[in-house]
């Protein structure tokens, strides 16, 4: 559905020295300095595939977004949507895409979100029995039905989020671009917004690309992530598969009957598992931890019971969230690299 | 293609006529103000004859009937075409010009849609009052083909505004907001609501072809005034809209195509 061929987006900048004296010389004469915003990436997702595309702040994310969306030309490189290229034929590919960028509203500003609506219809040429199916379905999911009357303007973040996702979905798009479409709103109406991304793609196959900061979005939302650093892919693959490249590290804690400290751990599997230190607070607390390469969780919880009467057990899982910051971190570490021109 | 962006420009307009009258105050004070704006533009050119009779050969409801083109003229911009203000400040920088990007139907027609100004309605009222104050007195007989081609020459007026103002807001793509030149320009057509005749040569050619103020409405206007000696040059003058409309999509086209491939 999306293939993406060594594109490349490098931005101009002028440089300008500092204060009043800088911006005066600037007038005259102008240094500019090529920013590489994004390098070389390469990506292939197909058709109802959800992707998470994460990334720090400046990494390249909206820049990509824009140019699968057809609002920027690349530098170099190739992008196709649908068979479309998006900046060659931007009213084409508009037509079957659908997006909904953070907080910029996609609807119209001064009037009821109905007669947004309504204006879309025409605007994608929707037919009518098909419009009045779909935004019932999105009515009763997203819960829009008291907010159908009122400006956009005068809606709470929430309710404008909810309002907007509707509308990039509307015309049953076949790819949705959603650019931070949680930020800055309440659990409740996160799950809201995920339950209602996941409807659509398992009803229409829509296939999804999804840029955000927040990992719940991404651990329930996608199957895969892509994460960018500086212009360049870093990771590409299943989420699964991440968690075990970088983070097969699992920890059972278990609550003994008994007090620990004559805890030894059971000889079948002492190899491949370690016991962390005690805390002094909880002297019925053991916490093993082992890599999940070696040996599965429920082993280690079987051999265990065998051996000890255990009262209660937790099982912390790597959090996709340490996992992606650690990569960023590592990443971050890379020098910018610049060139000058004149 | 043509009768499905009418579908769509009269459905824009039904809505943006619904938010107009959602704020009647605001629609009645707008209308008011131009209204009051232009009757004292007039009302200047009525102290000045009071004085004189003649300036530079040219009478008072000679003078009346082009400040009426220009009036009317104008309002088909300010109605209709009022959001090429606005590129700037309201689209490309605040990145809302993005979601034009998006949706399948030409972004310019999406985003002179946008938006439709009330304010211009006491602009089209004040001008038809004045056109019609000043047809009497201009000693030619009015038929059909008369009205006709008046109505011709104020539509080219307007759209000669048009023209000029979306070249020079296309400038924003470069630049950002080019609001103040977008404005000096502007100012300019003030010129053009007097006889051109009264200028020096180099700002009458500059207002006949470089920025073609003098086609809203001394031309316009000359074609009905007996002997003014420009008969003629008036007739260009839906040939220079059209011509003026061409230019200006052509540069808009190109500033989209570098705003699309700088995406400041």
């Amino acid at each position: 559905m999306i293939v993406v061929k060594n594109l490349e987006k490098h931005y101009k900048i002028a440089k300008r020295d500092p204060g009043l004296r800088g911006a005066i010389k600037s007038l005259f004469h102008r240094k500019f300095e090529t920013k590489k915003a994004v390098k070389k990436i390469n990506m292939h997702i197909k058709a109802g595939e959800m992707v998470g595309y994460i990334g720090a702040n400046g990494a390249g994310k909206s820049t990509t977004i824009k140019m699968l969306t057809g609002i920027l030309t690349p530098t170099s490189g190739e992008v196709k949507v649908n068979g479309i290229i998006p900046y060659e034929n931007r009213q084409q590919n508009a037509s079957h895409i659908g997006a909904v960028f953070g907080q910029r509203t996609q609807l119209f500003w001064d009037i009821p979100v109905r007669e947004s609506y309504e204006l879309l219809k025409h605007i994608y040429e929707i037919p009518q029995a098909q419009y009045e199916e779909t935004l019932k379905e999105f009515v009763d999911v997203l819960h829009l039905e008291p907010l159908l009357g009122i400006p956009v303007r005068q809606l709470s973040l929430g309710q404008k989020m909810r309002c907007e996702l509707a509308a990039a979905f509307l015309h049953r798009p076949k790819v949705v671009y959603l650019d931070e479409p949680t930020i800055g709103l309440d659990v409740a109406v996160k799950v809201r917004i995920r339950a209602f991304i996941k409807q659509m793609n398992a009803r229409y196959g829509t296939t999804v690309l999804l840029t955000t900061h927040d990992m719940q979005d991404i651990e329930e939302i996608c199957q895969r992530i892509i994460i960018i650093d500086d212009g360049s892919v870093i990771y590409d693959g299943s989420i699964q598969d991440i968690k075990s490249q970088f983070g097969d590290k699992r920890v059972i804690h278990f609550e003994l009957e008994d007090a620990a400290d004559s805890f030894v751990l059971p000889e079948t599997i002492s190899e491949v598992t370690e016991v962390l230190p005690r805390s002094d607070e909880d002297p019925h607390l053991v916490s093993l931890s082992f890599s999940n390469k070696n040996i599965s969780g429920a082993e280690v919880i079987h051999t265990m019971m065998n051996h000890y009467s255990v009262a209660d057990l937790t099982i912390a899982d790597a959090k996709i969230e340490t996992i992606v910051e650690e990569i960023y971190g590592r990443g971050m570490k890379k020098e910018v690299q610049h060139e000058e021109i004149h | 293609m043509l009768s499905r962006y009418t579908k769509l420009y009269y459905l824009f307009c039904k809505q943006n006529l619904k938010v107009m009258l959602e704020y009647r105050m605001d629609f009645l004070l707008g209308v008011l103000s131009v209204m009051l704006q232009q009757f004292a533009g007039i009302f200047f050119v009525k102290i000045v004859f009071d004085h004189i009779h003649a300036l530079n050969g040219w009478t008072f409801y000679e003078i009346l009937f082009i400040y009426g083109i220009a009036a009317t003229g104008r309002s088909i911009h300010h109605i209709f075409f009022d959001n090429l203000w606005t590129l700037g400040w309201q689209y490309i920088r605040p990145g809302k010009f993005d979601r034009l990007l998006i949706r399948p139907i030409n972004p310019l027609f999406h985003f002179i849609a946008d938006r439709l100004q009330q304010d211009g309605f006491g602009q089209l009222f004040i001008g038809i009052i004045v056109i019609g104050t000043a047809m009497p007195h201009l000693g030619i007989s009015w038929g059909i083909l008369e009205f006709f081609i008046l109505v011709v020459m104020i539509i080219a007026s307007g759209f000669i505004f048009v023209a000029i103002n979306l070249f020079f807001a296309t400038l924003s793509f470069w630049m950002v907001d080019s609001l103040p030149i977008v404005w000096t320009i502007f100012n300019l057509s003030d010129f053009a609501r007097y006889p051109l005749t009264i200028y020096h040569k180099g700002i009458r050619h500059f207002l006949t072809w470089i920025v073609p103020y003098g086609f809203t409405a001394f031309y316009p206007a000359a074609y009905f005034i007996k002997g003014s000696g420009f008969e003629r040059l008036a007739l260009l003058t839906p040939v220079v809209a059209i011509f003026s409309c061409i230019i200006a999509y052509w540069f808009w086209n190109r500033g989209l195509k570098a705003f699309t491939s700088t995406g400041s």
